[in-house]
């Protein structure tokens, strides 16, 4: 009895006894969901473009923190780190294209998929062997102090990290839109052949999303190391991104915003209230159960395109 | 319509094609010709090898042997997107548009290498690319005009009826001002009206821009109509070219429509 009042009770008393600390864990965790999408959107943006399922995104996440960090610790200024690291990220993304893409052309997408997982061993290998496995901390005077607007408690590294990944989403959501060279990417996402037939180089196309995708990592990596450290658990981090794709729907740029808000909020509030009912760390699989509810009622995702079969 | 008079030089010609798949045999020693501002009509039963032709005109396909001399240049193996440097447009069989794009959105793609600005350029300076994108967006529209299509300027093209879809397909591979255009079956599964409509844009194509098109057609009323000359394929083989009047009256051709029995 006790145990059902703890559930189905207890918590929504808590919450309409005190709306305010309910609007600061939603915000809270909105702030922190931000950082999931981000990792998301890389996922979405190579997916979209290649209907690869890149494996190596979160390690490709670690590999840009571990060496923006590395950077720093050579003493190296902040501006130099991050053209190094980008630098690095723009040699990865041509490497791959060479070394691994472009022999695999027109193969199965599993097989596809397999590589990526080859690319994550490869750059946690290269990482190790370049950087060393000791935990390196991050800082580069991104405020950390909480604050307080409107009676509600803001942590001021959420609110920055927040307006960040956003401004960068809001980017590529016009690099994708607006631009001829998005129109390309979004022809080669639909139709391979049809791409190749007015002209779109698919070597050029593949070089740009997975260079995209190293920045998002980059930004993804900077802001998870700066809060988290820059460690190898990183990579554990950013397969929270998972049901993120499972919610949004793994087609969809919006769908990853979104799917990484409701997930971040989600599993704050799951935390705070259901946590002493159900023994507390509902943090770690809260994602996962969200996403199997999901995997069960609409497979395709809150804004995934319909699966439509014509027989 | 007196066609000889504007056709002109030999713009492509395939020589001694052949082409196999594993143990199957596609085509077998084909040599075709076309020739400037003609329209060439390429016909036979299912499975005679005429996608595959066409297929190795624009690069998807590589013959094991024989060359292609496009333009004077003479190669074996071009790659897809050569070909649609060099201005050879096509549109498919089964439609391959861009399906979760507009109309305009399609057509524009047909544009992308006429863009000068380079693909980085594009991405980076966004002044330059938006004041070229407007310069393309009028040649776009012009060809919506010349197609009827504006109604559906702004419709996802997946969720068009099948006719207007391959419209829109023709009007992608003319935003490239193809010198060369291929068209695989482009009326396949239109009503009359929408393939009086459709021949009606392929002879004005033809007629005003002095585009050269080959194409592959089932409907022989449409075939003798529109077409310059016709080129029949049989089991990989080239059996008959010629104009289409002394095509129709060739034995060999009746005999791989009606189906004659073979040694018989």
């Amino acid at each position: 009895m006790n145990t059902l009042h703890a559930i189905f009770i207890g918590p929504f008393a808590q919450m309409w006894d005190n709306p305010e600390f309910l609007l600061e864990v939603t915000i809270g965790g909105l702030l922190s969901g931000v950082l999931y999408s981000l990792v998301a959107l890389g996922y979405v943006l190579i997916y979209k473009a290649s209907g690869v399922f890149n494996y190596a995104q979160g390690t490709m996440v670690l590999f840009a923190a571990l060496t923006f960090a590395g950077c720093l610790d050579l003493h190296a200024p902040i501006w130099l780190a991050l053209v190094v690291t980008l630098i690095v990220m723009v040699g990865l993304a041509f490497g791959v294209e060479r070394v691994v893409l472009r022999p695999l052309v027109n193969q199965e997408q599993i097989i596809l998929f397999m590589a990526t997982i080859g690319i994550t061993y490869f750059l946690r290998g290269a990482g190790q062997i370049v950087w060393g496995a000791d935990v390196r901390t991050l800082d580069i005077g991104l405020p950390k102090a909480p604050m307080i607007i409107g009676g509600v408690l803001i942590n001021k590294f959420d609110l920055v990290s927040a307006v960040v990944a956003g401004s960068l989403v809001a980017v590529l959501a016009v690099f994708f839109q607006r631009t001829a060279v998005g129109r390309a990417l979004r022809a080669v996402a639909d139709d391979h052949q049809a791409a190749l037939a007015v002209g779109i180089p698919l070597k050029t196309i593949w070089v740009i999303v997975w260079t995209t995708a190293g920045i998002v990592a980059l930004v993804a990596g900077i802001l998870w190391g700066t809060n988290l450290g820059v460690q190898f658990s990183i990579e554990l981090v950013a397969l929270k991104a998972l049901p993120v794709l499972i919610l949004g729907g793994f087609t969809s740029v919006p769908g990853a915003i979104v799917g990484g808000l409701i997930i971040g909020a989600g599993e704050k509030i799951a935390e705070v209230f259901w946590g002493p009912a159900l023994g507390g760390a509902i943090e770690d699989w809260f994602a996962y159960m969200l996403a199997l509810a999901f995997l069960l009622i609409r497979p395709q995702g809150l804004f995934g395109e319909r699966i439509i079969e014509r027989v | 319509m007196t066609p000889a008079k504007r056709i002109g030089e030999v713009l492509l010609h395939a020589d001694d094609i052949s082409l196999s798949f594993g143990g199957v045999r596609a085509l077998t020693d084909i040599s075709l010709e076309i020739r400037e501002h003609e329209i060439l009509a390429i016909i036979g039963p299912n499975g005679a090898g005429k996608t595959s032709m066409l297929n190795v005109i624009n690069g998807f396909y590589h013959p094991q042997e024989g060359t292609i001399t496009y333009k004077g240049a003479t190669r074996r193996r071009m790659r897809p997107h050569q070909a649609a440097e060099q201005g050879i447009a096509r549109t498919f069989q089964n439609v391959a548009l861009f399906r979760g794009m507009t109309t305009l959105d399609n057509i524009m793609t047909g544009r992308l290498l006429r863009m000068r600005s380079n693909f980085l350029w594009q991405a980076v300076y966004y002044g330059t690319a938006l004041k070229e994108e407007l310069e393309h967006r009028e040649h776009a529209e012009r060809i919506i005009d010349f197609l009827e299509i504006e109604a559906i300027r702004k419709t996802p093209v997946g969720q068009l009826p099948y006719g207007l879809q391959k419209r829109v397909e023709l009007g992608r591979a003319l935003a490239m001002e193809p010198e060369l255009l291929l068209l695989d079956e482009p009326m396949a599964g239109m009503n009359v009206e929408e393939k009086e409509d459709m021949c009606r844009f392929i002879l004005d194509v033809n007629d005003e821009f002095g585009t050269t098109i080959a194409l592959i057609e089932h409907d022989m009323g449409v075939v003798m109509d529109i077409s310059d000359r016709v080129a029949v394929l049989d089991y990989g083989r080239k059996i008959a070219d010629g104009p289409p009047d002394a095509v129709r009256a060739n034995q060999d051709v009746i005999d791989a429509y009606l189906g004659v029995a073979h040694g018989a």
